[in-house]
């Protein structure tokens, strides 16, 4: 992380920033653009669990809980208080991260990892519960709909941008611009002093802390801000989709699948949730005909990337390429 | 609710004891198997579902319950001896073994799921009582299921007691949760400690998953809530500690029981998860335990 980028790294992510613009203009068809939009919507879901997993080594398990914040409260704010969902979608991201720090809290005080996986995991469950409980809000697993679109915009040169489930391409780069707002600020929080601390934390608590990290206000940031950016991903995939139900947005399936794409794709890389984020969502995809099949497959996966790949696709070693960072 | 008679509230305090007696059989084994290896097994709820369709099935293929709950146990056993011997047992050598095997029991456990849906169909399936009749005691009145919950839960926990504490294995178990290497230089077999400590765990849960089946239903889904009533268990009880599980399954049976005649049933879970939420904050090591 700390080398200066090297020109492989470089020309790599701006074919890959290139592509991902250029993919609407070949017209290609409305499917594969939605299949882009979910990539794009798990891929920031994936980078940020990644931060606060792979490069912080905090190994949460209920990062959902997250995603159902920012896309339940985005979604009621922008019914109930009438403010369009350009707003609504940070107000719910933050919301998201202001649960993130009250979760954060009792979780600085635990330095077992079976403890924080437990703790993270039935706060994400309450969460679930409460919005499948507090059926006047959120009508419960009836699912909630009516969740506005983003409002159309009027942009110079490209003339007027609509957001429709039958236009797709004003979406597509509302994904695009708000994954690579994610990569850019991990990229940067990576690359200064805290980054610095932030990885010091994964390798040794203690001796961090004798070095002057200063421990809590690390940790309770970290987590804060990976709570945002998962709250945006939740936030966006509301409006994006328009209905809502808890098993949905916060069911433990949602977790499993980010977990699966960032082992599969390397944890604790920059570049792994994304290659998970792609491999996992389109082959889920081209694989429809085996949809009851999906889980057991996804399960099966975790384990064996687990036995057999535990530092993930994204870091085997490949011609030319450093050898990868020791993961946590 | 203030004019409830006092029996009604004995009938919820036996209940939740009943209810608490099969917390505890789930939370012994997640506490068997951490205390051991320090392995958080996210695929318990698996092996109590598990046991669930292995007494669907025994019994509707007319075995007597008195024949098939000890059939159950076995056959968990060695379910849960194989996983331990196919998985956990090379992660254990990994380097971040702890984080590899939170993930790849989580796997399994997603992976047992559907594979339960695959082969047994996404239908629920009821069990008959294994046994008819009610018990009166006064104005107390128990169905005699229940009962026999109870009793099957107290001669398991017993049973598991004994061995813990009187036998060689036993011993050998607890020897290895407080020094593995230690314990391994003294010529104890390790590595089969492990997997038969996993098989154990699963049984304890697979009989849970047999005893409840009557109560509940049997479905691919039935062992997550369970799962995490284990956790909110152990947690309670100081994770890893078995005589803890025990005594914190009782008290979440009975608290559960009397909240719900406070709130309604649909925030039992909230509590029980916030409770734990609590504990673990100003208590890691458990409502019993004593501070490290």
């Amino acid at each position: 992380m700390f080398q200066p980028l090297r020109l492989n790294a470089l020309l790599t992510a701006v074919v890959a920033a290139l592509v991902v613009l250029g993919l609407p203009l070949l017209g290609v068809g409305s499917y594969v653009l939605h299949v882009m939009i979910l990539i794009m919507i798990f891929a920031i879901f994936a980078v940020a669990y990644n931060l606060v997993t792979g490069y912080l080594g905090l190994k949460t398990f209920g990062h959902h809980a997250f995603f159902g914040l920012g896309a339940y409260g985005s979604a009621l704010i922008s019914i109930h208080l009438g403010i369009g969902a350009w707003a609504s979608l940070w107000i719910g991201a933050a919301l998201a991260a202001a649960f993130g720090l009250f979760i954060g809290l009792p979780i600085l005080r635990i330095k077992s990892m079976a403890h924080v996986a437990v703790v993270t995991l039935a706060f994400a469950e309450i969460v679930r519960l409460s919005c499948s409980n507090l059926k006047g809000l959120t009508r419960g697993e009836l699912g909630l709909w009516g969740i506005p679109a983003f409002q159309a915009l009027h942009l110079p040169l490209v003339g007027e941008v609509v957001f429709s489930p039958a236009n797709k391409i004003g979406y597509y780069y509302l994904a695009a611009l708000l994954l690579g707002m994610t990569l850019l600020a991990t990229a940067v929080i990576l690359r200064s002093k805290i980054g610095l601390a932030i990885l010091a934390i994964r390798d040794g608590e203690d001796a961090a802390e004798s070095l002057g990290v200063n421990l809590t206000r690390i940790k309770l940031g970290v987590f804060a801000v990976s709570a945002f950016m998962v709250g945006v991903a939740g936030a966006f995939y509301a409006h994006y989709v328009g209905i809502l139900t808890p098993s949905a947005a916060i069911g433990a399936d949602l977790m499993i699948l980010v977990i699966a794409m960032v082992l599969v794709g390397g944890l604790g890389t920059f570049a792994g949730p994304l290659v998970g984020a792609v491999l996992l969502t389109s082959s889920a995809e081209s694989l429809r005909f085996l949809d009851q099949y999906r889980l057991l497959v996804y399960g099966g996966l975790i384990v064996l990337i687990v036995l057999f790949a535990p530092r993930g696709l994204a870091s085997l070693r490949l011609p030319g390429r450093r050898v990868p960072e020791r993961p946590a | 609710m203030t004019a409830m008679p006092i029996a009604l509230y004995i009938e919820q305090i036996v209940n939740g004891l009943v209810a608490g007696s099969m917390y505890a059989l789930v939370g012994g084994g997640i506490a068997l198997i951490y205390g051991t290896m320090r392995v958080l097994n996210m695929a318990h709820g698996e092996f109590y579902m598990m046991g669930g369709y292995a007494a669907f099935y025994l019994v509707g293929r007319s075995v007597p319950p008195v024949l098939a709950i000890p059939l159950v146990a076995g056959l968990l056993f060695l379910v849960g001896a194989a996983v331990q011997r196919l998985t956990v047992h090379y992660l254990l050598r990994q380097d971040g073994w702890l984080f590899a095997c939170i993930a790849a029991t989580l796997g399994l456990s997603i992976a047992f799921q559907n594979l339960a849906l695959i082969v047994f169909g996404e239908d629920y399936k009821t069990v008959p009582y294994y046994v008819e009749g009610i018990l009166r005691l006064g104005d107390i009145r128990l169905p005699l299921q229940r009962v026999l919950m109870l009793l099957v839960a107290v001669g398991t926990l017993l049973a598991m007691g004994f061995l813990l504490k009187k036998t060689r294995f036993g011993w050998a178990l607890r020897a290895t949760s407080q020094d593995s290497d230690a314990a391994s230089v003294c010529g104890i077999p390790v590595s089969r400690v492990h997997m038969i400590t996993f098989g154990l765990s699963a049984a304890l849960g697979g009989v849970a998953g047999a005893m409840l089946a009557p109560i509940y239903s049997v479905s691919p889904w039935m062992g997550l809530p369970v799962l995490f009533k284990g956790f909110v268990v152990v947690v309670l009880g100081g994770l890893g500690s078995f005589p803890g599980a025990i005594v914190g399954g009782l008290l979440l049976g009975i608290v559960e029981a009397l909240g719900v005649q406070i709130t309604s049933a649909e925030w039992r879970d909230v509590f029980g998860f916030a409770l734990m939420i609590v504990v673990v904050w100003a208590r890691p090591w458990g409502l019993f335990g004593k501070a490290p």
